[in-house]
């Protein structure tokens, strides 16, 4: 990974980051009337065998939706399900949630979150990108074979809320070609 | 005269953004900072009448630098720009005396608007 991006590629890809994150924490915080905490946004290179490791953990629901574009990937929405209950309750779902409610409250986040993300990222870049919906994480994703990559670029923003246990996490993947070109419009940006 | 002006900004990349952002034709002194002790430091060195300050910064962050130049009355014309756009966020610095809350990404027209307003261009 450390070869991948110099540190003029990497302070530029964290900001759009952070300023991606900004967005996605606000339309979700004005709706809950409450503040998000933000992370300092994680970018690493990974194997199909670390990313697919991600899926091993059970402390979290999953949510999984594809963009294409200038550059194309995945985004995943993970989110704490220990704290499940205390959003649907401040995005006034009936709690307890059913399993119904739980797939809804989930995809009504991942489309907050990712959404957010993923289009002020495009935005700030230029890459016209188009996201899918979200669907719920299946047995089948925890195969794999199930991913098209060698490696990918990927890019991890954390929310979280004061004193409860809500834990959201939206990973945005970049496919192997992808990174050239995201590589190619950050350095476009630089040099601007 | 030229007016001291600082951009306090961990990012490169905005710190890049926010100059390319002035008037063309703004006569300044400007200094850069990457932390909220080092545009602490330019204020303290008189190089911040206006300051543009970011709020997560390391070392020191957006919020503490407006905590000290509030109790120390420091006339520091503070603009804070800032990615987390929360109205939290928002309410606070506006407690804390920053005059403008701009939001990232940063357009030059918005911070035009903002300088005449604020009667520094």
């Amino acid at each position: 990974m450390n070869t991948l991006l110099n540190e003029d590629q990497r302070d530029a890809l964290q900001e759009l980051m952070n300023i991606s994150m900004g967005q996605a924490a606000n339309a979700l915080a004005r709706l809950i009337d409450a503040q998000i905490t933000l992370s300092i946004p994680k970018i690493v290179v990974v194997s199909a065998s670390e990313f697919h490791a991600i899926f091993q953990s059970d402390n979290y629901w999953f949510t999984r939706q594809s963009f294409l574009g200038l550059v194309k990937g995945e985004v995943l929405t993970l989110m704490a399900k220990a704290g499940t209950e205390t959003m649907g309750g401040l995005l006034d779902y009936p709690v307890p949630l059913n399993e119904t409610s739980q797939d809804e409250l989930l995809l009504e986040l991942a489309n907050i979150l990712a959404g957010a993300c993923l289009n002020v990222f495009s935005s700030q870049l230029d890459l016209n990108t188009k996201l899918s919906m979200p669907t719920i994480f299946s047995e089948q994703m925890r195969k794999a074979e199930s991913y098209r990559w060698i490696s990918t670029l990927l890019m991890e923003v954390e929310f979280q809320l004061e004193a409860t246990a809500f834990d959201s996490r939206v990973v945005i993947c970049l496919e192997g070609q992808s990174v050239n070109v995201l590589i190619d419009k950050l350095n476009q940006l630089l040099e601007d | 005269m030229p007016i001291p002006v600082t951009i306090a900004d961990d990012s490169m990349l905005s710190r890049k953004t926010i100059r390319k952002a002035l008037p063309p034709d703004w006569d300044i002194d400007l200094t850069e900072a990457c932390n909220g002790k080092e545009a602490l430091a330019a204020v303290a060195a008189g190089k911040a009448d206006v300051l543009f300050l970011d709020l997560q910064m390391p070392e020191l962050d957006g919020f503490d630098v407006l905590r000290e130049l509030h109790d120390h009355h420091a006339k520091t014309v503070v603009i804070v720009i800032s990615a987390d756009i929360q109205p939290e966020a928002q309410k606070k610095v506006a407690m804390l005396g920053a005059f403008r809350f701009l939001q990232k990404p940063l357009h030059a027209d918005q911070l035009h608007e903002t300088l005449t307003e604020l009667g520094l261009i």
